[in-house]
């Protein structure tokens, strides 16, 4: 066991930080929140000539094969500055659903692509009627050979608008839950019976509602295939949620950072308010659920790098429960120590209870995981 | 970073796991799986034991009947014992003692007292809360003065868990007036099988008599009893406190009781359904589970990384404030999973060995520990005092 950074993840996290305190300041931040695009092209690029858009890739398709325990550091930098870029949708989502699909000639056409920010992938795999169930799809797809076609829609496909193909998980058959009959689609976007309604999330991330009508689409992997498309979703949703983890301990740390300096600058009744021990009191609960979330991202990104072990299942549903009940103590308290400013869409503290807000519901939220978990401990 | 145990590592759970399963006696087990607290025979008994491999005192140096084990073996020891269930090392002796006469006691002292503690030759209790001086430690009154060869103690402790049965407690006493409160303050060894000792039990309220008042009328202590300087007890006591971490958030602890619970959950049917086919009660399991793996996480990190450390000088009372949290929630649920089988009154079973032959024993249970867990956030540092420690490091 260890848990020191290697000079290498050291010196990688430092880059990052440096460019992101030059580019993605909160002012930087609600200026691209605020703009029509919503991401900044620059910033993603500045992110590519780093390596990072290579970290995810492996090195056979000209990225550096790195795994989740890497990413720890650089989300982590991610999730204070509040990134707008899609580096999870894409770099994670997208290129860990191509890699675990075990197609070999949309390996070779897109990873190199990815890594070299030449394009962009998005993953859609959620639907309405699922909400938590992690293998619920309803959308169907008919076919055979080469062509295929897909019909059912698709919610809060992370940048789903700036994608040049979506993966897209669909039925070849089965009801809604079973688990076999499960295929993975690449999908133009530009394409005929598709329509990409781009929005926001609650957080300002970039992200859209999929509607696909008879819509043709690619089969990324066979989709004769059920058990092999089940086990590459699985893996893309646990590399989401060992990310999203990850980002989630950054956006904590921000708001208690700045929780922190606030409680050591505001004044009132003569002194600073960090001198009241009820608020003092409120600081150490939320730096003991900060170091809970932290342990939890480390045990998810390992449960992520090394699925066979003993722990990985549960370690992965474990952090997102954790991340979900401790992001929200730590959002809600960082707000209420800030008072009145804390309200407000100009200061940054609010902006983290939105981000961990939207963090909770992806993958799982923290009670969908709790339910998952139980039944686990309780056939055991 | 790496969270899996290494290969020497792996082998050396394994091996204390197979002695914990071979040597621990079958009463022991099946006595601390109820819920009851160990009897001072069955840590006495499982202590020697342990002893033979000098895993009674692992972080002890090997001359003074140690094993020299690293961090992380310890960890993996107390861990292994927790879910034995056996009993702990007994703390005042091993953890709390010996490590202050390691560093400030003569050889003599340590050459005579050090291997009777780890052997439990001698049972120490902790002498310091006194009735006027609790999280305010330093305000302590007991005094001691020098009359020719020895100290004449007086005064009075409270709150002294197993004075009525051990053979010495180590004290903290005023031999000084001071401008300083912290200074003036001696640290003594004082055998309390003599005259001018009164001990006079307090029954917590989980009916059990774990805690005492402990009297002093000018009690006799030898003067090679006195641990470090006259006048420096606070440093040992200092020292003591901030010295010990490895079994602060008792980790291995709150498995082994989750694990409890879950068995229970089975076993108990409610209009003829298992507890643990309830979803809500199965969701409040998996938020223990979850919990708990991330406290041993966060004991891990905090406890073998430097970094982490200097980053978090009261880490600590994170682990504190984490593992009293968590110890007191499932000694709750286990109540509440004992439901109405839990609130008859039953013998807590003293003296019988195998306490498994009566098939509602573990109905005695429940609601007496989950009465004392309420101790755990007021004992070693309240979790109030813990948070104005966390508070002090972050805000100043």
């Amino acid at each position: 066991m260890n848990f020191q950074l290697s000079d290498e993840q050291t010196q990688l996290r430092d880059s990052v930080r440096r460019v992101l305190a030059d580019h993605c300041g909160f002012e930087q931040h609600r200026a691209i929140a605020a703009g029509t695009e919503g991401w900044s092209a620059p910033v993603w690029r500045q992110l590519v000539e780093l390596g990072v858009t290579a970290l995810t890739i492996p090195e056979a398709n000209g990225g550096f094969g790195r795994g989740a325990v890497d990413l720890l550091p650089v989300l982590e930098q991610f999730g204070r500055v509040l990134l707008m870029e899609p580096f999870l949708a894409s770099s994670v989502l997208g290129a860990t659903a191509v890699r675990l699909s075990g197609d070999a000639a949309a390996q070779d056409h897109w990873l190199a692509r990815l890594a070299a920010g030449d394009a962009l992938l998005a993953f859609a795999h959620d639907e309405v009627g699922a909400r938590h169930a992690p293998r619920w799809v309803e959308t169907r797809a008919t076919g055979q050979g080469a062509t295929w076609h897909l019909t059912g829609s698709k919610i809060n496909v992370l940048h789903g608008g700036l994608a040049d193909r979506i993966v897209v998980s669909a039925r070849v058959s089965g009801a809604a839950d079973a688990s076999d009959g499960l295929a993975l689609f690449l999908v133009d976007p530009a394409a005929q019976g598709v329509t990409v309604r781009a929005h926001r999330l609650v957080d300002d991330t970039l992200a859209a509602e999929l509607t696909l009508l008879n819509a043709a689409a690619q089969p990324l992997g066979d989709p004769t295939n059920g058990a092999g498309a089940l086990a590459a979703i699985q893996g893309t949703v646990n590399a989401g949620i060992a990310a999203a983890c990850a980002e989630a301990v950054g956006a904590m740390q921000a708001a208690y950072d700045l929780a922190m300096a606030y409680l050591n600058t505001r004044k009132q009744f003569g002194r600073v308010i960090g001198a009241n021990q009820a608020l003092r009191h409120r600081a150490a609960e939320m730096l003991v659920s900060l170091e809970t979330a932290r342990s939890a991202a480390i045990a998810a990104a390992f449960a992520v790098d090394d699925p066979g072990s003993a722990d990985a299942g549960a370690d992965l549903l474990r952090a997102k429960m954790l991340i979900g009940r401790h992001g929200r103590l730590v959002a809600q308290a960082a707000i209420q120590l800030h008072g009145g400013i804390g309200m407000t869409e100009e200061y940054a503290v609010g902006h983290y209870l939105r981000r961990l807000t939207v963090l909770d519901q992806l993958f799982g939220d923290a009670d969908a995981q709790a339910a998952r978990l139980g039944r686990l401990l309780s056939a055991a | 970073m790496k969270l899996q145990l290494t290969s020497e590592q792996a082998a050396f759970r394994d091996e204390v796991r197979r002695f914990v399963k071979e040597r621990l006696p079958a009463g022991i087990r099946n006595r601390l799986r109820l819920g009851h607290p160990p009897r001072k025979q069955d840590t006495v008994r499982w202590q020697r034991i342990l002893n033979e491999r000098g895993w009674a005192v692992p972080h002890w140096p090997k001359e003074y009947g140690g094993a020299q084990l690293g961090q992380i073996e310890r960890l993996i020891l107390i861990d292994e014992i927790h879910r034995g269930p056996a009993p702990v090392p007994q703390v005042f002796n091993t953890t709390m003692l010996g490590p202050v006469l390691l560093k400030f006691g003569t050889e003599a002292q340590k050459r005579e007292w050090l291997p009777k503690l780890a052997n439990l030759d001698l049972w120490f209790c902790q002498g310091f809360s006194e009735p006027g001086s609790g999280s305010d430690l330093a305000s302590l009154r007991t005094s001691a003065r020098r009359e020719g060869d020895r100290y004449l103690v007086n005064g009075q402790k409270i709150w002294t868990t197993t004075a009525h049965l051990a053979d010495y407690a180590f004290c903290l006493v005023r031999t000084e007036q001071a401008a300083r409160k912290q200074d003036g303050i001696s640290f003594l060894m004082v055998d309390l099988r003599q005259k001018g000792i009164t001990i006079r039990p307090i029954i917590s309220i989980d009916g059990v008599h774990h805690l005492n008042e402990v009297f002093f009328d000018d009690v006799e202590v030898p003067l090679d009893h006195l641990v470090g300087e006259e006048g420096r007890g606070w440093d040992c006591a200092k020292f003591l406190l901030g010295n010990e971490r490895t079994g602060i958030a008792n980790v291995g602890l709150c498995r082994e009781r989750l694990d409890y619970a879950t068995e229970l959950a089975g076993r108990i049917t409610q209009a003829g359904v298992p507890l643990i086919d309830d979803p809500k009660l199965c969701a409040e399991l998996a938020w223990l589970d979850a919990e708990i793996r991330g406290l041993e996480i966060t004991n891990c990190r905090m406890l073998l990384t430097p970094e982490e450390q200097a980053a978090n000088p009261a880490f600590a009372s994170v682990l504190k404030l984490k593992g009293v949290e968590l110890q007191q929630d499932l000694a709750n649920l286990l109540m509440r999973i004992a439901g109405p089988q839990g609130i008859e009154r039953r013998p807590l079973d003293g003296e019988t060995d195998d306490a498994s032959d009566d098939p509602g024993a573990w109905q005695a249970l429940p609601a007496p520990r989950y009465f004392y867990s309420r101790a755990a956030s007021i004992y070693g540092g309240t979790s109030e005092v813990q948070k104005d420690i966390l508070a002090k490091t972050t805000l100043g």
